[in-house]
């Protein structure tokens, strides 16, 4: 036979490191400017304050890679942030003890994630419709549960977890190496993740090859559902009310940085790292331009042009050129 | 660039033999494959010239160059003495130079005839004449001697039934110069008489005709010259008269084959699988046994019911009456989940739709059945990944850079090696290879043939599904014909002549 094959080289393994790399950089880059160019960007303040912002998107983006790598997308994500706010705040208040409260937070998180799954395999909708329903319902039901008031949260057990810091980096950090981690490990060393990709590549051949691709869909929106109450836990215990309107607008934050992360919208490419920098990337612009006292309107035409051209090179260098 | 003299004054019909497109030095690197080493090439006018070579010996590519579909790296093309940069496929439309690919580029969600008139729809005042088009397309269709209707969408045809489409799309484009990349793959011999029909007619209209096959008897049948390529070089070109089956393989491979269809019997051990008058969409009252240690054949033309009969065994679609029985049990097959943990194991027909995850590397590819296997709890023994995958490289001898290398970047034949070579490590008593050596070269073919004889001897049963008569023929121990959903005949190994077994199935 004519060809070797060659097995030691793995060009799309080297692809994702390249890519994080350059992603690193840029955020590196980012922040070298903003020291430079302002006074009060390196402050031991101010970047904690970037940490904490960037943490939660951080921690959504990688429930919605997940989705988004099987295909789907999941726009419910700041809603039940907000949705998540609220019932640990209640629980809180009504005395119970703030692990149970968060553990039924988490459970709530789930059971929407897993009703997403439902409406997707068993009735057949689409992803972005079933998201989409839940993300204006959800807000509809905290506003009824709560009548339209913020909740005050009066635990300071619980509000004081976001603003401390454990060695110096805040809590808040420590949580999405706490969700990084294993999300690393699922999705890149475990069987589960090959399936996420298998399914978002070709659901119909992931299925006779024996895939279980309703379980593997099931999985992937109740892992968005939890992220996205877990961070709405964080949430509260960082601005210390329950409010259902919070978070407004964070799923397309969420989506943005998995994107600009390598995602592909459509199925099959993505990693755990990539949007985790891009969620610090985006938090980065953001926290610059407040200082820099840019515009909060140019900092959303920012944000659209830094997606527009990332995911444009993105795309030339996945075509090889 | 374009050369718009040609759309002009079309050019009169050459008179047969002068050169109408020539290649010269025409060279294609993709990344990480040199796929096409320069060549030098001329076509002439009204001939069928085959072009015949090993999987990704670069005949895709080649075709995908003349057609526009790639740019090429370096060289030059000549149509009828002028150089043409073929950037587009537009371009090479209007030159007159069309094709029917490997895989069916149409839209599937389309009907029958919106894809024989894509991108020149009949419409008047900008409204589309969709009645008239359907009428046109039904008509033509007709013409060609091909029975299938316009209106129905595409996707609802098997893939030969697609492809027959595809090709009568390409002769209604006012063509001088036609391309058929493995036209014949996945049709039966019926479908297959009908195309060549269709091609030798175009010859004798004047059209140059380039035609790709791994079948030497049909480049024997059909071409005046034959174009060899080995690794992207041209190894030569023979008038037909001029050359046999053995030198053009000797010249592919580089080495010859004494026998492609390598059969080994074993004396049947117990049954592994019985349908009872079983019936499902697609088929009725279908009633067989598969024994260890031996190759059950399923013949029939396309759509004759033998896909969907094994579809429903492995638990994809429900059958509507009947049983099945599992090593003598009764069991009940309601998802492929259940088919695989009873110990079935399905390469399916449509590579691009049911066998590959074409934007994702071949190792996942390869593995995906077997994962469970390969890692212990949760976690996949990265080592157990590597090894399995490249076993399966080796074996099948997949022509990939490397196991990480995307599918969708093999060629067509060293997909379909990943669509089979997934199930090869996986262990089940089963196997059922739904056309399992489509566009697979002969080498390989062999390979393949040995590597079913392993699993017999492990004791494993296979049904094997095929349009290619002699494949079925000269390998299973007991052929089922299949006519219409019904099984009318079976036969013994080689217990019937092709022709009894041709006539039983065209009925
Ligand atoms: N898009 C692509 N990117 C990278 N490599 C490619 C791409 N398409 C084809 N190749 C490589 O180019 C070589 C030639 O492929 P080609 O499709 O021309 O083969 P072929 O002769 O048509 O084979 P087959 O008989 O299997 O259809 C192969 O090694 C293949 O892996
Ligand atoms: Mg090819």
């Amino acid at each position: 036979m004519s060809t070797e094959v060659i097995p030691v080289e793995k060009p799309k393994r080297n692809y994702n490191v390249l890519f994080g790399l350059t992603l690193l950089a840029l955020l590196v880059l980012l922040w070298i400017l903003l020291s430079v160019a302002t006074t009060s960007f390196a402050t031991g303040n101010n970047i904690a304050n970037l940490l904490r912002q960037g943490s939660m998107i951080a921690i959504m983006a990688v429930g919605q890679t997940f989705v988004i790598i099987t295909g789907g997308i999941d726009l419910s994500v700041g809603a039940v942030v907000g949705f998540a706010t609220v019932v640990v705040a209640m629980m809180i208040n009504a005395g119970f003890p703030i692990w149970l409260a968060i553990l039924v937070t988490l459970l709530v998180g789930v059971a929407i994630g897993m009703f997403h799954g439902f409406g997707i395999v068993k009735m057949g909708l689409p992803p972005f419709i079933i998201t989409l329903a839940t993300l204006t319902s959800l807000r509809g039901i905290g506003l009824l549960m709560t009548n339209g008031n913020s909740i005050n949260i009066n635990s300071d057990t619980f509000t004081a977890f976001s603003r401390n810091s454990f060695i110096g980096v805040p809590n808040l950090f420590w949580m999405v190496i706490l969700v990084g981690i294993p999300a690393y490990v699922f999705l890149h060393h475990s069987r589960w993740g090959r399936y996420l990709f298998s399914v978002g590549s070709n659901a119909e051949a992931s299925r006779l090859s024996g895939v279980n691709v309703q379980r593997t869909i099931y999985m992937a929106y109740t892992l968005s559902g939890l992220c996205a109450a877990f961070v709405g836990v964080l949430l509260a215990a960082r601005i210390g009310i329950g409010n259902p309107t919070q978070a407004e607008g964070w799923e397309l934050q969420a989506i943005a940085s998995s994107v600009i992360g390598g995602t592909s919208l459509f199925g099959a490419v993505g990693s755990v790292h990539g949007p985790l920098l891009g969620a610090f990337i985006l938090a980065t612009i953001n926290n610059g331009a407040n200082l820099l006292n840019v515009n909060s309107f140019w900092q959303r035409i920012i944000t659209g042009a830094l997606i527009i051209i990332i995911v444009y090179f993105d795309g030339l260098r996945r075509r090889g050129k | 660039m374009i050369s718009t003299a040609q759309d002009l004054h079309p050019a009169p019909v050459l008179e047969p033999g002068r050169t109408i497109l020539e290649l010269r030095g025409l060279e294609k690197r993709y990344p990480g494959t040199h796929a096409l080493k320069p060549v030098n090439l001329a076509f002439k006018s009204g001939e069928i010239h085959a072009i015949v070579g090993e999987n990704g010996a670069g005949k895709s590519t080649l075709i995908k160059l003349l057609t526009g579909v790639m740019p090429r790296t370096s060289g030059e093309v000549i149509w009828e003495g002028q150089p043409a940069a073929l950037a587009t496929p537009h371009e090479a439309m209007a030159l007159g130079i069309n094709a029917v690919h490997q895989e069916v580029v149409l839209c599937r969600h389309l009907t029958v005839a919106a894809n024989m008139f894509l991108g020149e729809e009949n419409s008047r005042f900008g409204i589309l004449q969709q009645r008239a088009m359907v009428r046109e397309a039904q008509k033509i269709i007709d013409d060609l001697g091909f029975d299938l209707p316009a209106h129905v969408t595409l996707g609802d045809l098997t893939i030969g039934q697609q492809q027959l489409i595809a090709a009568a799309r390409a002769t209604v484009r006012g063509t001088k110069f036609l391309i058929f990349d493995e036209p014949t793959a996945y049709l039966t011999r019926k479908e297959a008489d009908q195309l060549f029909t269709l091609i030798r007619r175009l010859k004798g209209e004047g059209v140059t005709i380039i035609y790709i096959s791994h079948r030497m008897e049909e480049v024997f049948e059909l071409a005046d010259r034959v174009s060899v390529l080995r690794d992207g070089t041209l190894v030569g070109t023979r008038n037909i008269a001029e050359t046999n089956d053995a030198e053009l393989v000797k010249m592919m491979i580089n080495r010859s084959i004494e026998q492609v269809y390598h059969k080994e019997h074993f004396t049947p051990g117990a049954t592994i699988l019985e349908a009872r008058n079983l019936s499902g969409k697609g088929f009725e009252d279908v009633s067989m046994t598969v024994r260890a240690g031996e190759i059950v054949g399923l013949y029939g033309l396309i759509g004759a019911g033998r896909s969907e009969f094994v579809t429903t065994l492995y638990g994809r679609h429900k059958k509507s009456a009947g049983e099945i029985l599992w090593e003598g049990k009764p069991v009940q097959v309601n998802s492929e989940h259940d088919a695989i943990k009873l110990g079935m194991a399905l390469a399916p027909e449509s590579r691009r739709d049911q066998g590959l995850c074409l934007n994702l590397p071949v190792g996942l590819n390869l593995n995906l059945p077997i994962y469970k296997r390969i890692s212990s709890n949760l976690l996949i023994s990265s080592a157990q990944e590597k090894v399995q995958a490249d076993r399966q490289i080796a074996d099948l001898r997949i022509k990939t850079p490397s196991r990480g290398a995307l599918a969708s970047s093999l060629s067509g034949g060293n997909q379909q090696k990943i669509v089979i070579g997934k199930w090869l490590a996986h262990g089940a008593k089963l196997f059922i290879f739904d056309e399992p050596t489509v566009g697979v070269d002969v080498g390989t073919k062999a390979e393949i043939y040995r590597l079913f004889g392993a699993l017999l001897s492990k004791g494993a049963g296979i049904i094997l599904i095929s349009s290619y008569l002699p494949e079925v023929y000269e390998l299973s121990d007991t052929l089922h014909v299949f006519r219409r959903g019904r099984l009318v005949a079976s036969h013994g190994f080689r217990a019937a002549s092709h022709e009894d077994v041709l006539t039983q199935a065209i009925g």
